[in-house]
This record gives C-alpha cells, structure tokens and sequence, in this order.
C-alpha cells in the first residue's frame, strides 16, 4: 500500500544520511587540513559546503512537499520531524567545518605552531568524526542505546576542549604565539559545537523510536527537561 | 430524569385510534377474503363431480354426460400463441422507443404515452367491436377465426405489456446505461446486449399478467363470432373457433339440467389456470426483484 | 550558511517535453441557457495524473464529462469554445463519439459492473467495438493491469456482484482497460470506498500513469495530494447573480499545496470553505 509514498519517505532519509556522510568527508579534510597547514583543502572545504547547503534545501522542501502531500503520521510523522530537525543539525556541522577551515589561513603560513595543541585538536577531530559516523548509524538502525552512547563521547570531546584552552594560556609570551593560540581556541569550540550538533541527532533518533523527546544528560550541563510528545 | 420524561407515552386518543384503524384494515381483508372464498366455495360444490379426464378431452355434446372441454381448452391455447407472438415484439418494441429514444419533451411522444395509459382502461368489448370492424371484416378481412381472435386479444392487452415492460426498462439503473455507452458501445448495442437482457424477468412477468387477463376474456370473442358449438379444435390460425370462456357462457345458457355443473367444472378448470400463471408471475418477480 | 545563492527548489528538468494530449481554450458548457462552467482554457499533458479539485457545484464532473462527450448524452447540455484532443476537434462535424469514447475511456463514482461474470464484464467492450485478439487473452491482461487477476482467476464465471466494493471497482477500471484507451477519465473514483480499496485504486493510478494519461476528478483535497502530478482548482463564481464554474489555479500539485498564489486556492486548500 501506498509504494510510491514509501520510497518517497526512504529516499528522504538517505538524502539525510548522504548529508551526513558529506558532513564526515568535510571533518576528515579539516583534520587533515590542520596537521599538516594545507590551505589549499581547507579552501576545498570551503567550497564543498555548498554540497551541504544544497542539500539541507533539498531535503527542506522535500519534507515541506511530504507533509503537505502524503500528510505522514505517527512513527512517519515523528521521522519527518526529526529529519527536519537533524538536517539542520547537519548543516550546522558543516558551518563549523568551514569556520575551522576558515581559521586555518588566518594564521599565515608560518604559523607558530605549538604541536602539543594541534595534537591535542587532532584527537578532538577524530573523537567528533566518530561521534558524527555514530550517530548515522543510530539513525540508519534506529538504535536508543547507540544514540544514548553518545554523550559520553562527547564528555571526552569536551573534556579535550578544556584540555585546548588550558595549553593555549601556557602558549607563549609572544604576541604572533598567543593569537594562534587564540584562533586554536576557536578551531576546538567547533570541534566541540560537532560533537554538540551529533548528540542532538542522537536525541532526534530517541524521538523517533520513543515519541519522547528528552535531552541527554551531558557533561556540560545537569539532565535536561523530559518534554512529553 | 426518570425513564417516562425522557421517551414520552403516546397521548391515548392516538393510541385508540391507531388501534381502531387496525381493526377496520383487518376486517375489510375479512370481508373480502369471505367473499372470495364462498364464491370458491359454491363453484367447488357444483364442479367437483364433473371434473374428470374425460371432461377435460371430449368434445362438448347434447348429453351433458359426455360433454368435454377439449376444442375450447385448444382454442384459447391457439389463442394464447398468438397473442403472445402477436404482443411481444409490438409491446416490447414500444416501450423500448418509449423509454430509450423517444424525447420526451415532443408533443407526439407524451400523445403516445397518454394514449397507452388509456387504452388500458377501455372496455373490453370496444375492443371486440374494433376487432370485428377492422380484422373480422374491413381492411384484414379474416373472418371470425383464430388469428382475428388472437390478434383482438392482443390490442386487448397490448397497452398492459407495454406498461409493464417500460417499467422493467426503466428500473435497469442508469448507471448500467453509462457504464456501457462510455465503453464506446452504441445506443442499440447498449439496449440490446444490456438493458433488455436484464428486464426479460420484467417483461416476462408482464406478458404474463397481460395473458392471464386475456384469457378471461369473453365479450370481445363474442362480439368478434367465436362460434358457440364447435366440436373440433382449431386446425390453424385459420379456422373457426372457440375458447374456455365461450363454452362456459354456453353451457350458463343451457336451461336443460346437468349443464350447470359443467359450467362450474369449466369455472374450475379456467380458475386453476389462471391462479397457475399468476403464481408464476409472482414468483418471477419476487426472484428478480430487487437485483440492482 | 554559506552566502551564495541557491535557489529554493532546482528547476526541475523533465527528460522529455510535455505532450498536450487536451488543449482547451475557452471552454463553456451549459444547460439550456444556464452556464455550468465557464472560461475554461488549459491543457492536460501525456502520462500524468491531472486531478480537478474544487468546491460541489464548480463544474469539474461537467467539465471531465466534455472530455470523452458523455454529456452528448444530457439533451440539454451544449458546448462552446474549442476542445481538442491530441489537436483534433474533439466536437467537429464528423466526429464518431462512439470513436471518441474508444480512445478516452471512463470510471464511475459507484462501481457500475454489469450483471453479468467477471468475464463477460470486460469482454463486453472489445466484445461491442469488434476488437479482435484472443479474448481470454484480453480479459486476462485487463484484469492483471487493473492489479486483480490473482483475486478472481479461479471465478471468472461467477457475477460481479459477488464482490467487494473495491474489487468492483478495480472491475470497472479493467473493463476501461480492456478497449485499449489512451486517456482514462475517472469521476470520483474512490469516493464510495474504504480506506483500504482507496489505497488500492491510488497504488493502481500510480502504476497505470506509465502507460496511460489519467484525469481524475475528487473532492477529497489529500488523494489529489497524493497522486496527482498536476492540479486544477476550480470555484464557483457568483457572476453577476448567476453561480458558474471556472478554473482559478493550474499548477503542478506541490506548487498547489505548498505554496498557491491565488488566494482562493490557498482557502480552499486550507479548508477554510468548501
């Protein structure tokens, strides 16, 4: 029954879920970007977002079209919701990809590296990577427990956030050393709002499968408020 | 609220009435059931003894004795064959241009639909002088034979047929009438191959009835010359004739004794073959009944 | 977001031009003096499902009616303007309706089957128009396109009016099918059926829409919604005293449910009347 609606329902989530692969292929090409200074990728990665953005309208008008056509309900109309929630989630992901490849140049070419905090970002990219890979397979699965898991991810993620600012106040006395450390501040907050953005989808998945929306206690702050559907 | 405030109870000048009108309805079926049983009753008394298989395949005679009611019984049986060969196609074809061509806002349409509706209630002897002036003598000049007889009887009944039959017509949905003509069929193949098919239990049911009051019939045969004292059964549409009906009138006539039982074996016979066709009628038509 | 300019929705680009299979221009039908609708200029295009939506009295049933000249047969009724059918004149001198009716075929509001098998029903067609073929062959490919051959292939004989509802209906369809139409019309189709035999009949529109051109006539806005490619709206209007139909908006459906630009639509659609 209603085939036609199905595959529309499905293809809107693989559009989700392509958005999110695009979103790991951005992080990967930062990481790589900040190890080794290369602001050619980062310029790569700049311009990729507009992949992202496309496809955060796509999926925007293809939910609008899917409400107002095939009026979806319950478990449908809760998999709307959240896509349309998650794929803003997704486009912000990669509006800090492109804020952390658009710190990279402000350094110059010479940066004055203090390679103990890159290493220290290196590993935040890495952990935000994963959380990002997990939380599509949360979706893809619809797995609570997967989603749920995520939070203690990104403890760690925040926790090397603390780590980054606190090696940033050590960096130096000069004054080329304390505003790359300063930007460095800014490349681990996004790193941090990453790992932020994939436990919101983490909770969207909740929604989906519960038809609860509760937020997931994280490190940075107490449990938050149980909103009923 | 208590149960006799919420429905109220009919005020009982209502009540007494309903009542009363009841009893008038019963008893008015009473009296007319009474009726028609003693009538039963009385022919019954008279006919029994004469009923018999002879009676039923001799030819009738002087001696009551042996007086039979085979060349009326053939009789009215060629009758009928004609009559229905005769009203079938004419009354079906009408009530087919009736009903599916005729438009209904012309003048001459709603003249012919009138027409029917009176014909109808004419008096069956109009219809015998009509016969005797046009088909015995006059124009067809057949004589007073068989076919004459038939085809009177057929006027007699024609505009029944076609008031039934434009009633079966018109009780096929038009739903069906679209379904077929938005397939692309025509208006003769949508009449032909869908609305008669599904109103022959109409139409049959309506010849039917139209015979059975047909066969009844005396005073247009009378007036036409059915011969009173015929010995042999007709030999084609073209001889001479009698029928059930006309010997039951004769042997009424008959003032020598024992001629009366005849009659009312005749009534007898007449009245089962009548109550035979009406059964079946009725029975077609509580079949087909309600099929849309 | 980035600061470039992305447009709110690619244009979408069809992989083969549109094909009119109806051009209507300024189309009028009435009833005696009486216009039912009125003003009617559009086109309906090749394999798509064109739905006409719109208040009861708007003159949409009137209007899909004209399409295969089913209103030739309410003597009252005539027609103004020109309508044509893959460029011909669809009323010009010499025009066959039977022929007409051929090519552009018909479901019913209540399933009309005849009272007759299953098989006699969708032979009566090719059976009438002098088709030739094998006709068990016919009846079988019919009724697998309609989506009911594994229903009913062992009772082929029995009557129609054994079925359900919906399995009438889908009778209906496979009878339309069987004469090999190019366009079929369908007034209402569903409106007498359960949800269930409703999805049915729209899964069924979706598949045949490959083959066929479809044009459907609801009042239930969400089945325009769902299967329909293109939509009209109709209204009535109150036209000096007189109440006429007209057509007020004709867009692709998403365009009418997402974002009409007449504001009578977005009433409509919104079911703020009708």
């Amino acid at each position: 029954m209603r085939v036609k609606y199905q595959e529309d329902l499905a293809e809107l989530e693989v559009s989700v879920m392509g958005a999110i692969d695009m979103v790991v292929g951005q992080v990967d090409r930062v990481i790589e970007a900040l190890m080794h200074q290369d602001l050619a990728l980062a310029s790569a990665v700049i311009a990729g977002d507009d992949r992202i953005d496309g496809r955060y309208l796509e999926v925007h008008q293809g939910i609008l079209s899917m409400l107002a056509l095939q009026a979806p309900v319950a478990e449908d109309l809760r998999l709307v919701a959240a896509l349309l929630h998650i794929v803003k989630h997704v486009e912000r992901m990669g509006d800090q990809c492109v804020n952390i490849a658009k710190l990279l140049p402000l350094s110059g070419h010479d940066a004055p590296r203090r390679d103990e905090i890159v290493e220290v970002l290196v590993r935040m990219g890495q952990f935000a990577r994963s959380e990002v890979v997990q939380c599509r397979a949360a979706l893809a699965s619809r797995d609570v427990a997967l989603a749920e898991d995520l939070v203690s991810r990104d403890r760690d993620v925040n926790l090397l956030q603390r780590e980054v600012f606190r090696l940033a106040l050590e960096a130096g006395d000069d004054y080329e050393t304390r505003e790359w450390a300063m930007h460095m501040t800014l490349v681990a907050r996004a790193f941090e709002r990453i790992g932020d953005n994939a436990v919101d989808i983490g909770e969207q998945v909740a929604f989906v499968v519960t038809g609860l929306f509760r937020e997931f206690s994280d490190s940075s702050s107490g449990p938050g408020p149980t909103l009923h559907r | 609220m208590s149960a006799a405030a919420a429905i109220p109870a009919p005020r009982r000048r209502e009540r007494t009435k309903g009542r009363a009108f009841r009893w008038l309805l019963l008893s008015t079926i009473v009296v007319s059931g009474a009726l028609l049983v003693t009538l039963l009753a009385d022919v019954a008394i008279d006919g029994t003894t004469s009923l018999s298989w002879d009676f039923l395949t001799s030819a009738p005679s002087f001696d009551p004795r042996i007086a039979g009611l085979y060349p009326a019984l053939m009789g009215t049986v060629w009758l009928m064959g004609g009559c229905v060969l005769f009203i079938v196609p004419v009354g079906v074809a009408t009530a087919v241009y009736l009903e599916e061509y005729a438009d209904a806002r012309r003048w001459w349409n709603r003249l012919i639909e009138i027409n029917v509706q009176n014909l109808a209630a004419v008096p069956s002897i109009v219809y015998g002088i009509l016969g005797l002036a046009f088909i015995v003598r006059g124009p067809l000049s057949l004589g007073p034979v068989v076919l004459a007889g038939s085809l009177t009887l057929g006027l007699l009944v024609l505009p029944v047929v076609i008031i039934t039959a434009r009633e079966a017509i018109r009780a096929v949905p038009p739903s069906i009438r679209e379904g077929s003509l938005a397939l692309g069929a025509t208006q003769w193949q949508t009449i032909w191959r869908q609305v008669l098919p599904s109103s022959v239990p109409g139409i049959a049911t309506g010849v039917i009835l139209a015979l059975s009051r047909a066969i009844g019939e005396t005073a247009p045969l009378i007036v036409i010359g059915a011969a009173g004292y015929v010995a042999f059964a007709p030999s084609g549409p073209d001889s001479a004739f009698t029928a059930v009906p006309m010997q039951i009138y004769l042997w009424i006539s008959e003032s020598r004794t024992g001629f009366a039982e005849l009659a009312a074996a005749g009534i007898l016979v007449l009245m089962a073959v009548l109550l035979l066709m009406n059964g079946v009628a009725i029975w077609l038509r509580n079949k087909y009944e309600g099929k849309w | 977001m980035t600061s470039s300019v992305i447009a709110a929705r690619d244009v979408e680009t069809r992989e083969t031009p549109l094909e009119a299979v109806f051009s209507l221009d300024n189309v009028q039908v009435c009833y005696g003096d009486v216009p039912a609708v009125a003003g009617v200029s559009f086109e309906l295009y090749k394999n798509e499902i064109t739905a006409f939506i719109g208040p009861s009295g708007c003159g949409k049933s009137t209007l899909i009616r004209c399409l295969n000249r089913m209103t030739d047969l309410i003597p009252s009724a005539s027609i103004s303007g020109s309508l044509r059918y893959h460029g011909i004149d669809l009323y010009g001198p010499g025009v066959d309706p039977v022929q007409v009716r051929k090519r552009i075929g018909m479901v019913f509001q209540k399933p009309n089957p005849f009272p007759k098998s299953i098989y006699d029903n969708v032979a009566f067609g090719p059976r009438v128009l002098g088709m030739e073929g094998d006709m068990d062959e016919i009846v079988e490919r019919s009724l697998r396109k309609a989506a009911l051959w594994d229903e009913v292939r062992d009772r082929l004989r029995s009557n129609a009016f054994g079925m359900s509802g919906g399995q009438q209906q889908r009778l209906c369809i496979a009878r339309a099918l069987a004469i090999e139409p190019d366009v079929i019309l369908m007034d209402e189709p569903a409106s007498a059926l359960d949800p269930i035999s409703t999805a049915a009949i729209e899964d069924l529109m979706l598949e045949l829409v490959s083959q066929y051109s479809i044009v459907i006539v609801t009042h239930n806005m969400q089945q325009a919604a769902r299967v329909s490619n293109r939509t009209a709206f109709f209204n009535v209007d109150l036209d000096g005293g007189r109440r006429v139909g007209r057509l007020v908006e004709y867009a692709d459906t998403e365009t009418i449910f997402t974002n009409p630009s007449d504001p009578r639509t977005k009433e409509y659609v919104t079911g703020k009347f009708g």
